[in-house]
């Protein structure tokens, strides 16, 4: 008996090292792979680490998020003086309404807008320009959002207009075009986008013809919907040119810096639009403008990446700025919920009108955690490519900025929907969000995709292994997965001895763990399933990276609110409480979603979605029998 | 709710039939009771009255002479009282004055079920066969109460087996034509053969299938189709495309002169259609290959029977796929650059309609299935489709419509030949034997057009 008993204890301690031996082989192979794939994806990028993309192998990179970036007390005081006369120019001196019934954004307003420094925030100081941060642009942009129409002129000029000449310009370039860009005295706009192509580069029909003398380019085609169209006078035109390479001629696109004295250049009738009515939307013609050669940006051919780079640094300060209109529709709305009465009861006595402040105050602390967080790890030495996280901000803060803007306008009902009171035109001006600088079913897209490709990147590299007969590994990937259905809880260090998030937080830091780690095993199973043919399966992807939105939200506020109530912050504790509900709710809608992406769930109507699509598109309208009808 | 009600009445209107009271009598009663019922109800009520004078009992119990019976019960008087009382004009009126005219005659209504049986054949001819309330009329020549079987052994046992089966008929016609039956319907059923008979039995799966299979086609044909050949080209081509984006052209209008000297020379209609993904096709179509006019191939549209030509080129030899260009969307990789592809529980790739067969660039419906006539649909093709004049076409015409369709028509239980012929043809074709049928002429068509 007791000779059996030990040989027991003898067979399964045995076991229990062979498999240790085994899985330390094979973290030790897989970290060593990983280390190759990053430094060859990343030969590009200066840093090492990226977050949002380390969630989609299921690991919590914390030392990127945590603690929450800060800045330093002479920046804060300088970015207070800059934001207070900002504030008040925009209080007094900005008449939202009359901009938006006429459509134009008066000159003395303008004039102001400069004389505050506003249209070169960006642009360092040896140019002229106020040489802000990404962080400083971003607490500023919270202001500038409360006139929809000067943000996005604002936006198109500093954002998207002059980017490329910051980002890509040559010093002659920049010493010649950046001090009157940043001064205003000359005004930026961005052409991209034609009337036959939107996101598709290929289709660009804009085409720049090298002259006979070697001089010049001569730019022929039109672009659609460019902001400030009518009144640029330095424009980024993206336009075909002929390049040979390997002694092939190919057709790729090339920027150009092209100033509306060029001549050749005419804007159309300015767009009627939605919201943002202020700000110039127009149609550009270009024919047989003449560029110089010297004003090409970067090389020629290569325009694709400098577009997809403008684009990409662009989007961060959405949420700043959304943030910002929330907080000041808070401020508006429940001044009116506190005397509005109804029944003897002031409105802000009623549950559901508190659900409304609720959610907005919610979405607005979540929306500036995300901006901030993002911000500051832009502004970190080197050039961290942040677009991913950027998008994020992006996706979250527009969607959930209509919703606000909407409940705004609920609390106030029909007094809401007149155009006595601004909510109306907040409404109309939001809606742009989710439409431009890409679109959030495109951003979606990027998000969820680029996450793959690097997920796939050590997948591929895993299954490679696996058939070269890695035994060990596929063994150790089996645990794994035994572990992970079984586990209820993952330990990814945000809590306990070296843990980041404080203490009063510590059941939302442990969703949010568990929540990454379920994410990171889905990942590798949607591809495992689909492989490279998942870049069509986009209700997937969007659930996607509807959980990555919500783990980097989810991250943001934990991290933010641990730095709060870590220094002392006031109402410090409202933070905790905002975190704590968000990342309990975030945590069952990942769950739902999670599980949805599973194969063949009962919450997974995907296939059935897709049949009544197509089964609607197909007549091209709604094809249901009208509920009167009946068969006599 | 009407019917019940209509059922209701009459169940009462039998208890009183049954404890035999005269007629004026009920009358009244009636008269009140339906007052808001009132098509209906008022042919019961007539009918009632009638059929008090004949009671079933007298019918049974006196059969009615055998001369008068001959001259009556013949189909050949039937037919000629369609004849007789619609000499020039069938139209429906026309049709309901016979039945009328029949009613009148003889209020025993003598040689009912073989009056019936005469009208429903000749329903077609006066163009009533899809027409409900002329079945609800000739349901209404039946006598009521009659045939309700009022016994057990009555219910057992076929009661009445011939106007029964007349009754059956009758919706057998309705249900061939279409015809969905309605609450009127029921209610003269019921009344002339009770509730369980077998007609209204009939009626009864009818109603549970029919309207189940009134939308089951999801591409439905008219009833009437359009007189103009063209038109039916139209419909033709456009029900085959099936794409929303296809353009149908009218390259030639039928139209027919008079030379000179006398000749008549009749002009085909040319009705094409193509769509913009078939123009995109055939612009990238390789040249060196050449593409084919088939035809003719028929299209059934109800009775009708009209031919298409398609324009179609043999499948690719090999796939070319479109290099990945990774600067082309200007938001998220197009492409993942991962080594594996599906699993194989989610390959879904399997397609019944993804076959080899070679794209089919366009089609036309013709008058005529000439080389000649096709030509003008290639050369207007040509004006949309520069393409059309390096590639080298070939005709693999079969016979012409005309005579195939004319076949069609003599006989349309032989409908399935024109096809089988064709078919024949392709085959011949396909084999590379140079059939008599077949006729294979290429030709560049840039230079027929210069």
């Amino acid at each position: 008996m007791m000779m059996n008993a030990n040989r027991l204890v003898v067979v399964s301690k045995c076991v229990q090292s062979c498999k240790r031996l085994l899985a330390c082989n094979v973290r030790h192979a897989g970290k060593k792979i990983q280390q190759v794939q990053q430094q060859r994806l990343f030969r590009t990028h200066c840093r090492q680490l990226a977050y949002a993309k380390d969630l989609f192998l299921g690991s919590l990179n914390k030392d990127e998020v945590f603690p929450y970036p800060e800045i330093g007390k002479e920046e804060l005081d300088e970015i207070n003086q800059l934001v207070a006369p900002v504030e008040k120019f925009f209080s007094e001196e900005v008449d939202s309404a009359k901009i938006d019934r006429e459509a134009k954004i008066p000159e003395e307003t303008l004039k102001g807008l400069k004389e505050l420094g506003l249209f070169g925030l960006m642009v360092p100081e040896e140019y002229g320009g106020l040489g802000l941060s990404n962080t400083m642009y971003a607490r500023l942009a919270e202001i500038t959002s409360l006139d929809g129409s000067i943000a996005v002129t604002l936006a198109a000029h500093q954002a998207i207009g002059l980017k490329g000449i910051l980002i890509a310009g040559t010093e002659a370039q920049k010493q010649k075009y950046l001090p009157k860009l940043a001064s205003g005295e000359h005004i930026a706009a961005f052409c991209l986008t034609e009337p036959g192509s939107g996101s598709d580069a290929a289709s660009i029909q804009t085409r720049a013809t090298l002259s006979e003398d070697g001089k010049h380019y001569l730019i022929n085609g039109s672009k659609i919907w460019i902001s400030n169209g009518g009144m640029a006078d330095i424009m980024t035109v993206f336009a075909r040119t002929e390049v040979v390479v390997d002694g092939v001629k190919e057709d790729k696109i090339s920027a150009f810096i092209v100033e509306r004295a060029f001549g050749g250049i005419t804007s159309g009738k300015p767009e009627d639009k939605l919201g943002i009515r202020g700000s110039n939307t127009c149609e550009v013609s270009f024919d047989n403008v003449p560029v110089p050669v010297e004003n090409v940006i970067g090389e020629v051919g290569g325009g694709f990446k400098i577009a997809m780079n403008i684009l990409n640094s662009g989007r961060f300060s959405m949420g700043s700025s959304s943030a910002g209109m929330i907080k000041k529709l808070i401020t508006m709305t429940s001044e009116y919920a506190a005397t509005r009465k109804q029944f003897n009861k002031s409105l802000s006595e009623f549950g559901l009108i508190q659900e409304k402040f609720a959610v907005m105050s919610l979405n607005a602390f979540i929306m500036e955690s995300m901006a901030y967080l993002t911000a500051g790890m832009m502004d970190r030495p080197g050039l961290p490519d942040c677009s991913l996280e950027a998008a994020m901000v992006k996706v979250f803060s527009s969607e959930r900025a209509w919703i606000c803007v909407s409940e705004a306008l609920q609390v106030l009902g029909g007094l809401g929907y007149t155009k006595n009171y601004p909510y109306e035109r907040y409404l109309r001006d939001c809606r742009i969000l989710p439409i431009f600088e890409g679109t959030n079913e495109v951003l979606r897209m990027y998000i969820a995709l680029t996450g793959m490709q690097y997920a796939g990147k050590i997948t591929t590299w895993k299954i490679n292994e696996i058939k070269k007969g890695n035994v060990g590994l596929a063994i150790s990937m089996l645990v794994k997965r035994m572990m992970n259905k079984f586990s209820s809880s993952v330990d990814l260090g945000l809590t306990g001895k070296d843990g980041v998030v404080h203490p009063s937080m510590t059941e939302s830091a442990k969703m949010l763990e568990l929540n990454v780690t379920h994410f990171g095993w889905t990942v590798e199973t949607l591809l495992y399933r689909f492989g490279k043919t998942i870049v069509d399966e986009q209700i997937a992807l969007k659930r996607v990276a509807d959980v990555l939105i919500n783990l980097y939200a989810m991250t943001a506020v934990l991290s933010r609110a641990s730095r709060s109530i870590t220094i002392g912050l006031k109402n410090n504790d409202h933070e905790i409480l905002l975190t704590n509900t968000f990342c309990s709710e975030a945590f069952f809608k990942n769950n739902y979603m999670i599980h949805q992406l599973q194969t063949h769930t009962p919450g997974n109507s995907d296939a059935n979605i897709k049949k009544i699509a197509a089964e609607v598109l197909q007549d091209r309208s709604y094809i249901c029998a009208h509920p009167l009808e009946g068969i006599y | 709710m009407k019917s019940a009600r209509c059922l209701l009445h009459l169940q009462c209107l039998r208890l009183l039939d049954r404890s035999a009271r005269s007629a004026a009598q009920c009358a009244p009663l009636l008269q009140s009771s339906s007052s808001s019922q009132p098509s209906v109800l008022h042919k019961n009520q007539h009918q009632l009255l009638r059929q008090f004078h004949s009671s079933p009992a007298w019918s049974k119990s006196q059969p009615t002479p055998a001369d008068d019976h001959k001259k009556d019960k013949s189909l050949v008087t039937n037919d000629d009282l369609f004849e007789q009382v619609a000499k020039d004009v069938k139209v429906k009126a026309t049709f309901n004055k016979v039945v009328d005219v029949f009613l009148n005659r003889d209020v025993r209504r003598r040689g009912h079920v073989e009056f019936i049986y005469a009208a429903l054949k000749k329903m077609p001819e006066f163009g009533v066969e899809r027409d409900l309330t002329v079945y609800n009329k000739l349901l209404d020549v039946f006598p009521k109460e009659v045939f309700v079987p009022r016994n057990a052994v009555q219910r057992m046992f076929n009661h009445y087996p011939r106007q029964q089966e007349c009754g059956v008929q009758l919706l057998e016609q309705m249900e061939e034509y279409g015809v969905m039956p309605n609450v009127e319907t029921k209610v003269l059923l019921v009344q002339i053969f009770g509730k369980k008979a077998h007609p209204v039995r009939k009626y009864q799966r009818m109603m549970y299938w029919m309207p189940k299979f009134k939308h089951v086609n999801p591409f439905p044909v008219p009833v009437q189709l359009p007189e103009d050949p063209v038109d039916v080209a139209r419909f033709g081509l456009a029900r085959i495309a099936n794409d929303l984006d296809a353009k149908v052209n009218v390259y030639q209008l039928p139209c027919t002169d008079i030379t000179e000297t006398g000749e008549e020379i009749t002009i085909p209609h040319v009705v094409g259609i193509q769509s913009p993904s078939q123009m995109e096709l055939l612009a990238k179509h390789n040249p060196n290959r050449p593409v084919f006019v088939e035809g003719p191939f028929p299209l059934w549209l109800r009775q009708t029977c009209v031919h298409y030509y398609v324009l179609r080129a043999d499948p690719p030899e090999e796939k070319v796929e479109e290099p990945y260009d990774p600067e082309r969307s200007l938001y998220y990789p197009l492409q993942l650059d991962v080594d594996f592809g599906r699993d194989l529980g989610d390959e879904e790739n399997f397609d019944v309609e993804d076959l080899d067969e070679g794209p089919v660039f366009a089609m036309c419906m013709t008058g005529r299935g000439d080389q000649a006539t096709l030509n003008q649909w290639i050369s207007g093709l040509q004006e949309n489709n520069p393409m059309l004049g390096q590639v080298p076409t070939l005709f693999r015409v079969n016979a012409g419509p005309q005579e195939l369709s004319a076949s069609a028509d003599a006989e349309s239980g032989q409908a399935h030949r024109p096809d089988t012929k064709t078919r024949s043809g392709e085959k011949l074709q396909r084999d590379g034997e140079p059939g008599v049928i077949v006729e294979e002429e290429p030709q560049r068509r840039q230079g027929r057009n210069q």
